[in-house]
């Protein structure tokens, strides 16, 4: 018993250290800080990325005839190389500036200040840091005599440019969607939010892969125990690699064991803006156009952009027609098998007669015709989705006419059947979140099985179960129902309907600080008291007629 | 006890769900004929001088569990043996409407499933409930009330637009004066299903606003009342009062009698989720009061721990409760408010607040002393 903590106090030492005990394990003789001899910094670097060939050094003379040599290293593929070109390489080299008397000290203030007409460029004396701007894209200068290195700011190199967001598409809103890179992410934004109060943190995380990881939110609208909160969670991650923003969300979401997602992402700029103007904290991770935001709340993940575009009657109704359509896509086939199987008188005469005329000729009790056709949905729609595109279209005619007719004809599945696993099919496509989709996607096959043991009653006892079960659950501390449970009367007006924007006065009361105003008063569209403009054009009119 | 706090719309909602939970089903105050629903009305005014014996109770042991000041009130001992009693109370009454709802799901729904697997599912739901708490109780009431409260408007237009009340169903009112309904208030309704509030005890504690539980209470027994003596008006109206006084569900025939348009009918899936909606409530309320009491009586730190096994023992006491159905009825017709309700609810408690203020007035008399 007294042994195993002290093990799990080593391995946790080594899972930090990791990164460094490699350091001194490659390279003895190294110490932390870098060497002033060239030649030597120039071996420390070979050895420890393995004389990697992408890794360029270039040895400049500085300026014309000052003697002194330099030694500029850069990753290829990760800078702007003509940035490296011409404002490092050429400047240093002929800069009139230098003369034999200076002192390498002082040639790098030198190059940094008046020579290099640079933007970022900042000094470093530790091999650590110095590795994580290199290889972030940052071009490194060292100068014969000089224990300390110029670090250039050059980051550049091929990323995917601002293109159309493909998972959350909207008819009316703006079109641009995040791409790979952390940098255009936060500065798109940046673009929206145009206040100081946009504060941006960032940290590394993974212990190999060194991921860039930022959180976002405006000070004084955010919560601040809830971002002290995010904040401690993500240093606690302790992990090798973070190669998409999930893992972050597996890591630092409130607990695992639930089919719901509690946390949002998203790929659009605008849905940030939105949300971290109510309260939220934005998740930007290096390498994936997807963003997280927390707290998510379950109403949320029903929220498309295009609802506070569109006017409020048509958002309203289309809100409405998403968390009906989610319930279908819950309960959908369900109900279909309990009515069939149980609860025959809850279905007026005529239908019965014409399910029961359907269902004669099929072989299987209707679970197993349920069952079957879902499970062959989901089956073409991963394969559609891991189909090369060219081959999609394949897949879509070969289902429909397999499922839609064959299956029908053969006797395997009756027509009713089909009807009630399509129109599930696309109700499931109506959630705006595939986040929550998915949710919804597995639990249909729980009520599935429960209408066909127990009927109608099952399916109210998963229906209850689903909610106590949500009931329970907390996104950051805060009640994941709320607005609607805990009942916070002034934010339903969001929830099922989406109130004129005019009434919407202050931001959520959970989520938000000391900034709760949203809007002033008298903000309700009149029509104009004076209607002089349109009785003059009449009035002149008239007269012109009695003319 | 949890860390937990609920808002007093979150209590309010909860004590009307519970109340309207089995009350809205089953035939009550029969014996008043066809002033069965001014029975109601007056056994819910009774109710409120219960609702104010419970919150003078509460107001001397404030931010307590009743089986915790119990143990104040009447020692350790004694105390705890009298926590005891209600946690036993608590489970049977659990155990009551669990039976109550199995074999209503029986009679009307699924006449081949064995009690103890239909009883089985929904303890299983209540026990996950229970584990979860307090709080979690009262959002999934803030969620589920909705539908309650959307089902029942729509029940009522449904049932004036298709004609079927029939106002003449409810005369001569007060036939034989207002003597025999009175008994009929104080022998049965002010117990079930308004003095059975007392199971709340167990849960004012977690209110944010102590000051408000009078309103609350009072509040939430005028509107379940109001409302079940509606629902009980409208079911003499509609199939009159010597079916409604032998039918075992008088709700489920109104409903079943729902006839529009050749498409709205055989709407028995509302009487289904009303009456599982209702009992899940009651079940859950009641399962948390016996789960936290038996906690505080035995000293267990985790009450959630005990949520599994108290709901199996809820489970098998539904079943080994009564033999058969008559018997169930009988005994809660018979002996269950007079035997086990007005002890419960009435005696114990007036019993208590004497205690209470006797031993209140010494302690501030001896405070103004020193």
């Amino acid at each position: 018993m007294k042994k195993r903590p002290s093990i799990k106090k080593r391995r946790t030492k080594n899972d930090v250290n990791s990164g460094i005990s490699s350091v001194d394990q490659s390279n003895h003789e190294s110490v932390e800080c870098i060497s002033s001899s060239l030649s030597m910094n120039i071996e420390s670097i070979k050895k420890r990325t393995g004389h990697s060939p992408d890794i360029k050094f270039r040895k400049v003379d500085i300026g014309k005839n000052s003697g002194m040599k330099s030694v500029i290293v850069y990753v290829q593929g990760l800078v702007d190389e003509i940035t490296v070109t011409d404002f490092i390489i050429e400047s240093i080299m002929n800069s009139p500036r230098f003369s034999s008397e200076i002192m390498p000290q002082e040639a790098i203030g030198i190059i940094s200040e008046e020579v290099v007409s640079m933007g970022g460029i900042t000094t470093e004396e530790k091999w650590d840091s110095l590795y994580l701007s290199l290889l972030s894209g940052d071009t490194v200068i060292f100068v014969e005599g000089s224990n300390v290195a110029l670090i250039a700011s050059t980051q550049g190199g091929e990323t995917r440019s601002i293109q159309e967001s493909t998972t959350n598409t909207v008819v009316r809103g703006p079109k641009e969607g995040f791409t790979e890179s952390i940098t255009t992410n936060i500065a798109m934004v940046r673009r929206i939010i145009n206040n100081p109060d946009l504060w941006v943190e960032s940290m590394k995380i993974g212990s190999v892969t060194n991921t860039d990881v930022s959180i976002m939110y405006i000070n004084g609208i955010a919560e601040k125990k809830i971002v002290g909160e995010i904040r401690s969670r993500l240093k606690k991650i302790n992990i090798d690699s973070v190669l998409e923003s999930g893992y972050i969300e597996q890591l630092i979401e409130d607990g695992t064991m639930t089919p719901f997602p509690t946390l949002h992402n998203t790929e659009r700029p605008d849905v940030v803006a939105g949300t971290l103007l109510e309260g939220s904290i934005a998740i930007f991770v290096d390498g994936t156009p997807f963003v997280l935001l927390g707290p998510a709340l379950f109403i949320q993940f029903f929220q498309s952009p295009e609802d506070y575009y569109n006017r409020f009657f048509i958002a309203s109704a289309t809100r409405f027609l998403r968390i009906f359509v989610f319930i279908i896509s819950l309960i959908g086939p369900a109900l279909y098998v309990a009515v069939t199987t149980f609860d025959q008188s809850m279905i007026p005469t005529q239908l019965l007669i014409m399910i029961a005329a359907q269902r004669e000729s099929v072989p299987f009790p209707a679970i197993v015709e349920a069952l079957i056709m879902e499970v062959m949905f989901e089956i073409l729609r991963e394969a559609g989705l891991r189909m090369p595109k060219a081959i999609g279209s394949t897949i879509s005619i070969v289902g429909a006419l397999v499922i839609g007719q064959a299956a029908v004809q053969a006797g395997i599945v009756s027509p009713a059947m089909v009807i009630i696993v399509s129109i599930t099919a696309i109700a499931s496509f109506a959630t705006p979140s595939y986040s929550m989709a998915i949710s919804a996607r597995l639990l249909r096959f729980v009520f599935m099985i429960s209408a066909a043991t127990f009927g109608t009653y099952g399916i109210i006892m998963v229906f209850i179960l689903v909610l106590v079960h949500l009931c329970s659950l907390r996104s950051f501390g805060v009640p994941y129902m709320s607005p609607l449970a805990p009942l916070i009367p002034s934010e339903v007006g969001d929830t099922v309907v989406r109130r004129p924007l005019s009434g919407r006065k202050a931001r959520p009361k959970l989520t938000t600080a000391d900034n709760k105003i949203r809007e002033g008063e008298h903000q309700k569209p009149q029509a104009a008291k004076d209607t002089g403009m349109v009785n003059a054009f009449y009035q002149k009119r008239g007269k012109r007629g009695s003319k | 006890m949890e860390k937990a706090k609920i808002s007093s719309y979150q209590l309010f909602v909860l004590m009307v769900l519970f109340q309207l939970g089995s009350a809205l089903l089953v035939p009550i105050g029969m014996e008043a004929k066809q002033d069965a629903w001014l029975a109601i009305l007056m056994g819910m005014t009774a109710a409120f001088i219960l609702m104010y014996i419970y919150d003078g109770l509460y107001r001397y042991n404030e931010g307590k569990p009743l089986t915790e000041f119990l143990k104040d009130i009447l020692g350790n001992f004694l105390g705890r043996f009298v926590a005891f009693l209600y946690v036993l109370y608590f489970v049977y009454l659990a155990a009551r409407v669990l039976r109550d709802l199995g074999v209503a799901l029986l009679t009307f729904a699924y006449p081949f499933t064995p009690l103890f697997v239909v009883n089985g599912i929904f303890i299983l739901v209540v026990i996950y409930t229970v584990y979860k708490g307090v709080e979690v109780i009262a959002r999934t009431g803030e969620l589920l009330v909705v539908l309650e409260f959307l089902l029942a408007v729509t029940f009522i237009i449904l049932i004036v637009v298709s004609g079927l009340i029939q106002v003449s169903n409810l005369k001569p009112v007060l036939e034989e004066g207002v003597l025999p309904v009175i008994k009929v208030a104080l022998k049965e309704t002010v117990y079930f299903p308004f003095g059975e509030v007392i199971v709340f005890l167990m849960i004012f504690p977690y209110l944010k606003q102590p000051e408000k539980i009078k309103k609350v209470g009072i509040g939430s027994i005028a509107l379940s009342g109001i409302f079940l003596s509606l629902f009980m008006a409208i079911n003499i109206s509609v199939i009159g009062i010597n079916l409604t006084a032998r039918s075992h569900y008088p709700l489920l025939t109104v409903i079943q009698s729902i006839e529009l348009t050749g498409f709205l009918e055989r709407l028995d899936i509302y009487f289904l989720v009303l009456l599982v909606i209702g009992m899940f409530f009651k079940i859950s309320v009641f399962a948390y009061a016996a789960v936290t009491g038996a906690a505080s009586v035995f000293s267990i730190k985790k009450p959630s721990r005990l949520a599994y096994p108290i709901g199996m023992v809820i489970l098998l006491l539904s079943i080994v409760i009564a033999s058969n159905y008559s018997e169930h009825i009988s005994e809660g017709v018979n002996i269950v408010p007079l035997y086990i309700h007005l002890p419960f609810q009435v005696i114990m408690p007036l019993f208590l607040l004497v205690i209470a203020s006797f031993k209140y007035k010494k302690k501030s008399k001896t405070a103004d002393e020193k």
